[in-house]
């Protein structure tokens, strides 16, 4: 009986682990994604509110991996930068409320991406990182798919091992990670998180289930490390 | 026997938390692009070059194709360092395989021409 309950327990944490769900649709909480159909998007140069100043460029390096394995064609991010820097149009934040047109025209995108790094706080072992993403369409200016939240993220390179040898072990990796690595990873896995939720672009299997899947918080809040899957 | 079946549940429960192989394979793409953004040197080049190299040659995503840009981003630094001729190649090839990208590959093949 008492071993029942714990394995009921274990298959309970087990689900909550997973429910980070709201009760929205994703066919109704991207309903603009839906009608759309959109294939190619634009990264624009990530907002970076924060004093990290290498923070923008662990995001801008890290954004278009998640979308193409989404499925989605991703303007090439280079090229892309290099006619946005010529074309006097690098700083992101002058876009966030402006007609997006020009973009579909000279790039071929169908969406813009626009991040916004508002929070980058280093302590030992952890990052807690705020950021906001926002796709919006260049058809009709309006937002497609947004999610913003904190995501407090486990640097420890070991995130089990207990003890004290354990610890010690992990406290050895940790130095040996050179920091920049370190926070790549963090990025990578922000924005992994966040982009889990789009359905399924041109180039991915179809999901069979997608229009009976929920919407994952618009708002989020998790604890990640380099074990997560993102 | 209900043990087994309560752990059943949870290893797939567990399994249905983690994601199956991914559309593409990107080498060290990740490491290698934020080093090129934010020193862009001789060396950061150098390796952000070897790294779109082995994502097309050693491809092992689902999809069996390279990823988007890739080809494209790397023709652009090949056209940066001079190569012209394998430049304009890689831009070429980044159209066939995503011919979405054509409207924007177009204007920079044409501003090359010029």
């Amino acid at each position: 009986m008492k071993k029942d309950i714990i394995l009921l327990a274990v298959i309970a944490v087990v689900l909550t682990s997973c429910s980070t769900t709201s009760t929205t649709l994703k066919t109704v909480a991207y309903k603009g994604m839906y009608d759309e159909k959109p294939l190619s998007i634009l990264l624009m140069p990530p907002i970076n509110n924060t004093t990290a100043v290498d923070a923008k460029e662990y995001f801008h390096s890290t954004l278009n991996v998640p979308l193409a394995n989404a499925g989605y064609y991703v303007i090439p991010p280079l090229l892309s930068m290099e006619i946005l820097k010529k074309e006097s149009a690098y700083d992101a934040e002058m876009f966030l409320k402006a007609p997006l047109n020009k973009f579909g025209e000279i790039f071929g995108a169908d969406l813009v991406m626009f991040t916004i790094i508002n929070k980058w706080n280093k302590s030992y072992g952890n990052v807690s990182v705020g950021v906001e993403y926002i796709l919006k369409s260049t058809k009709t200016n309006e937002i497609v798919y947004t999610r913003k939240g904190t995501v407090n993220y486990n640097t420890s390179a070991s995130a089990s091992g207990g003890g004290l040898i354990g610890a010690l072990v992990s406290v050895a990796a940790t130095t040996i990670n050179t920091a920049a690595t370190k926070y790549i990873d963090v990025a990578r896995a922000c924005n992994g998180y966040a982009l889990s939720d789009l359905p399924v672009g041109k180039y991915a299997p179809v999901n069979p289930k997608e229009s009976e899947e929920f919407a994952g918080k618009n708002d989020f809040n998790v604890s990640l490390n380099s074990k997560s899957d993102y | 026997m209900k043990k087994i079946i309560y752990i059943s549940i949870s290893v797939f429960l567990l399994c249905s938390c983690t994601t199956q192989k991914k559309l593409y394979s990107w080498n060290k793409y990740q490491s290698t692009s934020y080093n090129y953004l934010k020193n862009n040197d001789d060396k950061s080049t150098e390796e952000l070059m070897k790294t779109y190299k082995l994502i097309i040659e050693k491809q092992t995503g689902t999809r069996g194709v390279v990823p988007p840009g890739i080809y494209a981003d790397y023709g652009f630094l090949l056209l940066k360092a001079n190569k012209t001729s394998e430049g304009k190649e890689m831009l070429q090839k980044e159209i066939e395989l995503y011919p979405e990208s054509k409207i924007f590959i177009d204007k920079i093949l044409k501003k090359i021409e010029r």
